[in-house]
């Protein structure tokens, strides 16, 4: 009996971990590629976005590079999102596993270290991939501590 | 024998110590602020996490050991409804906001590792 329900709590415990994905272990490569076609690469493979309906916002000007507000939103019937940046030493901010029942709408603060660019990739449903990429100036690095 | 009953019962005693706590046995509770309202069959969740998510760059420089969140995970019962891969560059104390169809009453969870392994977790009703 107590061998069943110690099973039972072992097979629960493998259930959410099955939901909930973590890319860090998934592809770890990701996390450490030092520019965004590569840490795409990595997380994604050998992939060729189509631009997408994506609406990704963040300030054309962040005064703060240590909490840049950036939102990411799609009506694309999406299995992820993974949002990227080239300003800072590693490439990858975030990845977003989407779970049914869960909007394709995340908001978040990030760090910049300097001006660059944002990069949204949503992975369809559908299989295919979508790309957004947005400028900013940033007035202040968020990487000097 | 009697040794091993009760080396038994104490096992038995983890055991369902463990249950209680399911599915995060380690985990500890900590403060964060989390707002989730629900609107027409959609919670929009608003979560503050206290942490300083120092990035290696930054730890170099304070003589620190470099420490962020690696995963926030956001549950309702079983039903995960939340699930961010993150790295060091998430702002210090970060924010974050996110919807999904839920209903009012329930409880939803936030549970994130960091670097080091450590797992917090806090959990709010839904409004």
């Amino acid at each position: 009996m107590k061998k069943n329900i110690l099973g039972l709590v072992a097979l629960t415990a493998i259930t959410v971990s099955l939901n909930a994905i973590d890319y860090r272990v998934e592809k770890p490569d990701a996390w450490t590629a030092k520019d965004v076609p590569s840490a795409i690469k990595a997380l994604y493979g050998e992939i060729s976005p189509a631009e997408g309906d994506i609406k990704l916002k963040a300030p054309k000007v962040a005064s703060n590079g240590g909490a840049i507000p950036v939102s990411v939103k799609t009506d694309i019937p999406a299995k992820s999102i993974a949002v990227f940046q080239d300003a800072n030493p590693e490439a990858t901010v975030a990845v977003f596993a989407i779970p049914e029942g869960t909007s394709a709408d995340f908001s978040m603060k990030i760090k910049m270290k300097k001006s660059g660019a944002i990069t949204a990739i949503v992975e369809g449903k559908d299989g295919k991939f979508y790309s957004k990429k947005i400028s900013l100036e940033v007035a202040l690095g968020g990487c000097e501590g | 024998m009697k040794k091993l009953i009760l080396a038994l019962s104490s096992i038995a005693l983890m055991t369902t110590a463990v249950m209680a706590e399911a599915p995060a046995p380690s985990a500890t509770e900590v403060k964060m602020k989390i707002k989730a309202k629900e609107k027409d069959g959609v919670v929009k969740a608003k979560i503050a996490i206290k942490h300083d998510m120092l990035t290696y760059d930054q730890a170099k420089k304070k003589g620190k050991e470099a420490n962020f969140i690696t995963h926030i995970t956001g549950t309702v019962g079983d039903k995960v409804v939340y699930d961010a891969s993150t790295s060091q560059f998430l702002s210090k104390n970060p924010l974050i906001k996110f919807a999904f169809k839920g209903k009012k009453g329930d409880e939803l969870k936030i549970t994130y590792t960091d670097l080091k392994g450590g797992v917090f977790f806090a959990s709010k009703k839904i409004k």
